[in-house]
C-alpha cells in the first residue's frame, strides 16, 4: 500500500532576495495524513502551490501522480489545494463557490458540503467578502473536505476558527477520511492540536526539511527528564541536550534520542521524573536548534496569539 | 466534463455579472436617452438627434474582462483547473456573449430605423456611419469591437497579475513610446495627409479588420502572459 504518489526532488524556489525552498526532496504515498509543519514563512505555502501547478519552481523536479502537474488536467483533476489567503471573485457567495467546486470534482459530494456548511454555521447567502476570518477559512475547509480529491492540501486551515469549531473540523476530517481514503497534507503551526490526526509529520524551516518521519517515531525521538539538578546532569552525562530549564535546585532536560529499557529503570530508581516530549515540543526544539541564529523567540504561535492576529485582520479588513 | 465549459459555466453561476448588470446598462442608458430626448423643446433641435449612449455596455464588457482575470483566475486555480482552460472558457464565454449583443445591437438598430428613431428622430444604435452597411457588416464591427475591449481588459488584467503594478507602467509606456515614434515618423516622413486620408477611407468593415488584427494579438499575448501566471 505504499504507492508514492508525489515525488520531489531537490527542488528550489528562489525569489528576488529570498530563498523560499531550499533543495528539497520528499514523497507523498497514497491514503495517508501528512502534517507539514514549520514557522510562518518556512516555506510551507510555497511548496504545495509548486506541488499543484499554482506556483513555479526555479529548479528541480515534481511529479504528482507519475506525471508533471504543469497544465495537466489528468493530475489537476485530482488536487485540490485552498490556498489560507484564498480569492474568490468579489460577486460570490459561499453556495456559489461550492457550487463552482462541483464543477470541477468528479466526486463533490454536495450533501457533505450542505451539512459541513450548517455545522460551521456559515451563511451560505451572505458575499464572502463579507465574512469573517473563521467563515473564510469554513469555505475553504468545506471545499477541501467535500471535493475528495485523491490529494487534497489543507493550508492553516483552523484560521479565525473558534476551538469548537477547530475539533469539528478534525473530527470531521478523520471521519471523512475513514470512510474515503486519500492522501491528505495539513499545512500548520499549531501543532499538538493536530499531532494525534497525523500519521507522518514533515518539518520545514528556512525552505529546508528538518524532519520527514513517522509521527510515532517522532513522539519517541525525545524525552523530558526531571528532578534535583544534580542528579539529572549526571544522568544525562554525554547525551544531546535539546532543552534546559531549571527552577531553584530543580531542572527538567529534553533529550535527544529515545531511552533504553534499562535507562529508564536506572532513572526510576534516581527518582528521577520521566516524561514523554509533544510533538510541538520536538518540532520548536529542532526548529530552533536548525535555525539558532534566527534571534530570540522561535516559538510557534499558540492560539491566543492567532485569535490576536485574528482580531486586527479583522478590524482592518 | 470538459473543464474549459466548466470555466464558462462557473462565469455565469452568478447570472448578475454577465447577464443582469449588462441588461440593466443597457436598458437604463436606452430609457434614459429617450427621456431626455422627451424634454428638449422643438425648437432647440433640428434633425436627427444623436446619442452615444449605445457605448455604455461595451465599456461594461472592458471592465468585465478585468474582473473575470483578477478575481476569477485566482479561485480556478485553487479548484485546479488549468491556466488554458481558463482561458479557453472565459474568452470563449465572451465570445458567445458578445455575438449576443452585437447581434441585440442590429436588431435594435433596424427597430430605431422603422420607428422613425423611437418615434423621436433620434439615433442611439443605428449610428448612420454603420448603420448604412448590410447586416453582417454590422454584426462584424459591434463583435468585433466588444471583444477588443473585453480581451484589452482582460490582457492588461494579466499583466498585472504577473508582474503587478510594474508591468502595467512599462507596458503602458512602452506603448506610448511606439505611439510618439510612429507619430514621430509619419511627421518626419510628412504623411500626415496621407494617413488622414486613409482614416477619412475607413470603413466599418476596415476598422473592424483592424479590430479584429489587434484583438487576436491581444487575445495571443494575454494567453502567453497567463501561462506563466501565479494566483
Amino acid at each position: 500500500m505504499s504507492t508514492a504518489i508525489v515525488e520531489v526532488s531537490n527542488l528550489s524556489r528562489v525569489y528576488r532576495d529570498v530563498t523560499a525552498l531550499d533543495g528539497v526532496s520528499l514523497t507523498l504515498e497514497r491514503d495517508k495524513i501528512y502534517g507539514l509543519l514549520g514557522r510562518n514563512g518556512a516555506g510551507k505555502t510555497t511548496l504545495m502551490s509548486i506541488l499543484t501547478a499554482q506556483g513555479f519552481a526555479s529548479s528541480g523536479e515534481v511529479r504528482v501522480f507519475g506525471e508533471h502537474p504543469y497544465e495537466n488536467e489528468q493530475v489537476l483533476s485530482r488536487l485540490c489545494f485552498i490556498r489560507e489567503s484564498q480569492k474568490y471573485p468579489d460577486d460570490f457567495k459561499p453556495i456559489h463557490a461550492f457550487k463552482a467546486a462541483a464543477l470541477f470534482y468528479q466526486n463533490w459530494d454536495h450533501a457533505l458540503a450542505a451539512q459541513l456548511a450548517q455545522d460551521f454555521a456559515l451563511p451560505m447567502k451572505r458575499r464572502i467578502k463579507k465574512l469573517s476570518r473563521g467563515q473564510l477559512s469554513a469555505v475553504g475547509v468545506i471545499i477541501g473536505l467535500a471535493s475528495r480529491a485523491e490529494l487534497t492540501f489543507f493550508d492553516e486551515p483552523y484560521l479565525g476558527l473558534d476551538a469548537v469549531a477547530r475539533q469539528l473540523f478534525y473530527d470531521r476530517l478523520l471521519a471523512d477520511y475513514a470512510e474515503f481514503p486519500r492522501t491528505i497534507v495539513l499545512s500548520s503551526h499549531l501543532i499538538d492540536e493536530v499531532a494525534n490526526l497525523l500519521e507522518h509529520v514533515i518539518i520545514i524551516d528556512q525552505g529546508r526539511i528538518l524532519v520527514d518521519d513517522d509521527a510515532d517515531n517522532i513522539r519517541g525521538s525525545a524525552v523530558s527528564i526531571a528532578g534535583p539538578a544534580h542528579l539529572v546532569e549526571s544522568f544525562a552525562a554525554g547525551r544531546a541536550v535539546l532543552h534546559r530549564e531549571s527552577i531553584g535546585a530543580l531542572l527538567a532536560l529534553t533529550l535527544d534520542g529515545a531511552l533504553t529499557a534499562a535507562e529508564r529503570r536506572e532513572a526510576q530508581e534516581l527518582g528521577l521524573e520521566l516524561a514523554p516530549v509533544s510533538l510541538q515540543q520536538i518540532v520548536i526544539r529542532k526548529t530552533l536548534d536548525a535555525g539558532a541564529s534566527l534571534g530570540s523567540d522561535g516559538s510557534f504561535e499558540d492560539p491566543t496569539d492567532i485569535e490576536r492576529k485574528e482580531t486586527q485582520m479583522g478590524a482592518s479588513r | 466534463m470538459n473543464r474549459a465549459l466548466g470555466v464558462a459555466k462557473m462565469q455565469l453561476i452568478n447570472k448578475w455579472t454577465f447577464l443582469g448588470i449588462p441588461a440593466i446598462i443597457l436598458g437604463s442608458a436606452f430609457a434614459l436617452t429617450l427621456a431626455i430626448w422627451a424634454m428638449l423643446p422643438a425648437s432647440a433641435v433640428t434633425g436627427i438627434k444623436y446619442s452615444g449612449a449605445g457605448q455604455a455596455v461595451m465599456w461594461y464588457f472592458f471592465a468585465l474582462g478585468i474582473q473575470s482575470l483578477t478575481l476569477t483566475f485566482p479561485f480556478a486555480q485553487g479548484l485546479s483547473v488549468s491556466r488554458r482552460n481558463f482561458f479557453l472558457g472565459t474568452v470563449g464565454l465572451f465570445t458567445v456573449v458578445a455575438a449576443g449583443v452585437a447581434a441585440l445591437y442590429v436588431v435594435l438598430g433596424q427597430l430605431e430605423l422603422r420607428s422613425n428613431g423611437w418615434g423621436m428622430n433620434g439615433r442611439i444604435f443605428a449610428l448612420q456611419w454603420v448603420a448604412d452597411q448590410p447586416w453582417f457588416v454590422q454584426l462584424f464591427f459591434y463583435f468585433v469591437l466588444m471583444m477588443f475591449l473585453f480581451l484589452l481588459g482582460f490582457w492588461g488584467a494579466t499583466l498585472y497579475k504577473r508582474w503587478q503594478a510594474t508591468g502595467l507602467l512599462v507596458s503602458g509606456l512602452s506603448l506610448a513610446l511606439i505611439l510618439v515614434a510612429a507619430f514621430g515618423l509619419i511627421t518626419w516622413q510628412g504623411s500626415w495627409a496621407q494617413v488622414g486620408s486613409w482614416i477619412v477611407s475607413l470603413t466599418p468593415l476596415s476598422l473592424g479588420v483592424v479590430a479584429l488584427g489587434l484583438s487576436a494579438a491581444l487575445g495571443v499575448g494575454a494567453f502567453l502572459t497567463l501561462r506563466r501566471a501565479t494566483p
